[in-house]
């Protein structure tokens, strides 16, 4: 049955002190409304209880993001598009931005906000268990004033909070002691937008001489509430991640989880990948050390070179010197991400002859001669990329040679394709739907192709 | 406080694809359905009535909503852009001529709502990646073209504007 418009109130209070004395005034009668992702649904549907709304969507109060030396605090009414977007929470609170990712499409992350999610207080939703693993504390606010408190007592059972009726979340504090953590975030759903998670993680790991010496782990549908581990935690924690540690680790997490049937999954299935989801989280912890350590290493000595070394280091991973300059210029870049966030940056702005100049380093797809300008480096990324072409039964590879032959009469250069992972005729495939391309177009895709070969091998450059 | 609130019609101030207009509305009503039925924009169209589907996109202050999910009163003081006001007069949008040309429209239940989200897109990355596309494509369904046409549409709409 739709909603009749006309049994509702609404009102739009531009400040938060207004807000707040409504709700006083009659507690529990007025509910307030922010971006109406969940409240709009349940509305339409004529399942809302409520008949006075309050908007408190956009209020200057409530959305705001300060970062504090000690800790960064949103505002309860942020959007996930705000989180995705801010740079400390990218960088200090990746399980966050991730999971404002995750949470529905473009639209309803535009939409829907953080302190929506929390009194919606769904057991599914995916950035709570970020939230626990970070130490997050609410402020609510109310005319009787603030309080504070840890978000990990917040959630009181299926549905319920600590919120009073007369209650409005204002502020989410995150501390800032998490930086150096590896994190694991992992969605297990239909499919990643729009749909609800059946297991979600969050998880933080450190690890000292390759001893754990912190794990904090979340997990999401799995329990009334988004639930802590705090359990396997404890038996983590001191320990080297051998196999015994996960069997005991996979074994103390199913004991601690209540998962239930619905429409999205079984409790078996549940349990089985949860298990999972904690082995994956600590053999990935246990590979990041030596991953962080040689990119460290990396990374270190090449910010130390004399900038025309740096140059010659970093050019065989694009083949561009303007890339190569650029990249040098932007030292020192303390980590993959940085690195790949520059390079993109970087490629993207070269001009077309700089972009032919990486073309021409490629050796032609299909054979094995490198081109004369290209490193020794260079020509061995590229038989490697092209490893499977050479596997390619002689039709495939013909066929390709003599595509190969068209697309230079056609566009002067040689043809450029990110062909790691990619099977001789997927490449052919690939080759003959561009010879339809015209002349700017294909410009545009072979530098597009040029961009995802740099990225793979700088992290080549920095892992191996 | 005023318990009698904005419970009655009430007029509602906001501009749509450049104009002024105020409609009489309850506060609550949709802006889906004040768009459509009040302002006669049936552009924008009702798939699920939930949020999950995008048909009913349009921009509002450039960003990207579920016109399904606005009370009307939200919208007040905003400006609203719908399907009807992307082209230029006559000369289509490079997203729409795009759509024509890659056959990324077949029923049209969707395609307002892949165009806008597909604006919305390209003004945030104008050279996005094939991921970025169906990433920012990924909250409107579409049950006929099965996608491949779409994003390709997109990608070519982003080539022409970045070339032109």
């Amino acid at each position: 049955m739709r909603a009749n418009p006309s049994n509702y109130e609404m009102l739009a209070p531009n400040r938060l002190s207004a807000i707040v004395s409504l709700l006083a005034k009659e507690p529990g009668v007025w509910l307030p409304i922010a971006g109406g992702t969940d409240v709009m649904v349940q509305y339409a549907g004529g399942k809302l209880a409520a008949r006075k709304l309050v908007s408190i969507w956009n209020l200057p109060e409530l959305r705001r993001i300060e970062v504090a030396s000690g800790e960064i605090r949103i505002g309860a009414g942020c959007t996930y598009t705000d989180l995705r977007k801010h740079e400390t929470i990218r960088n200090e609170f990746s399980l966050l931005a991730t999971a404002a990712r995750w949470t529905g499409g473009i639209a309803n992350q535009n939409r829907g906000t953080i302190g929506g999610n929390i009194v919606n207080a769904s057991p599914a939703a995916d950035s709570l268990p970020a939230l626990l693993v970070y130490d997050a504390e609410l402020i609510l606010v109310s005319v009787r004033g603030e309080r504070r408190l840890p978000y990990a007592d917040f959630h009181t059972g299926y549905k319920k909070t600590l919120l009073a009726a007369d209650e409005l979340i204002q502020t989410v504090c995150l501390p800032r002691r998490f930086v150096g953590y590896f994190s694991h975030a992992r969605k297990v759903g239909a499919r990643n937008a729009q749909s609800i998670s059946k297991v979600c993680i969050a998880a933080l790991g450190r690890l000292t001489d390759g001893v754990v010496e912190d794990a904090r782990i979340a997990l999401g549908s799995v329990a009334p509430v988004p639930l802590r581990l705090s359990e396997t935690e404890k038996i983590v924690r001191g320990k080297t991640i051998d196999s015994d540690l996960l069997l005991s680790a996979r074994k103390t997490a199913a004991a601690e989880i209540r998962p239930i049937n619905d429409m999205r999954s079984t409790a078996r299935y549940r349990a089985t990948v949860v298990e999972n989801l904690v082995a994956e989280f600590l053999i990935r912890l246990n590979d990041d050390r030596t991953r962080t350590e040689r990119e460290g290493k990396t990374l270190a000595r090449w910010n130390r070179l004399p900038i025309e070394e740096a140059v010659e280091t970093i050019l065989p991973c694009c083949g561009s010197k303007a890339w190569a300059q650029g990249m040098a210029k932007r030292r020192p870049l303390t980590d993959e991400n940085s690195v790949l966030t520059a390079s993109d940056e970087i490629w993207r702005k070269l001009t077309p002859p700089d972009w032919m100049e990486a073309f021409n380093s490629h050796p032609r797809i299909g054979e094995s001669r490198p081109s004369q300008s290209a490193s020794t480096q260079s020509a061995e990324w590229s038989s490697q990329e092209q490893r499977n072409v050479g596997d390619a039964d002689a039709v495939v590879k013909a066929d390709l040679a003599d595509a190969n032959r068209e697309y230079e009469r056609r566009f002067n250069r040689i043809f450029i394709v990110c062909a790691a992972g990619k099977s001789a005729s997927e490449i052919l495939e690939n080759l003959r739907r561009r010879l339809q391309n015209d002349a700017e177009t294909e410009l545009h895709e072979a530098a597009e192709q040029q961009g995802q070969i740099t990225q793979i091998r700088l992290r080549k450059w920095l892992h191996e | 406080m005023d318990s009698r609130g904005r419970r009655s019609e009430s007029e509602i101030s906001f501009v749509v694809n450049g104009e002024q207009k105020t409609v009489h509305a309850y506060p609550t009503e949709r802006l889906l359905d004040v768009l459509r039925q009040q302002l006669r924009l049936t552009g924008t169209k009702e798939g699920c009535g939930e949020g999950e589907c995008g048909s009913c996109s349009v921009l509002m202050d450039g960003v990207l909503v579920n016109s399904c999910l606005v009370p009307v009163l939200q919208a007040e003081g905003s400006s609203v852009v719908t399907i009807e006001g992307i082209a230029a007069g006559e000369s289509l949008h490079a997203v729409q001529q795009a759509f024509l040309e890659c056959g990324g429209a077949q029923c049209g239940i969707c395609t307002p709502g892949m165009i806008l989200a597909a604006c919305h897109l390209l003004n945030e990355k104008p050279e996005p990646t094939l991921e970025e596309i169906r990433e920012g494509l990924s909250g409107n369904l579409c049950r006929c073209t099965g996608y491949s046409q779409i994003v390709e549409a997109v990608a070519e709409a982003a080539r022409r504007r970045t070339t032109a």
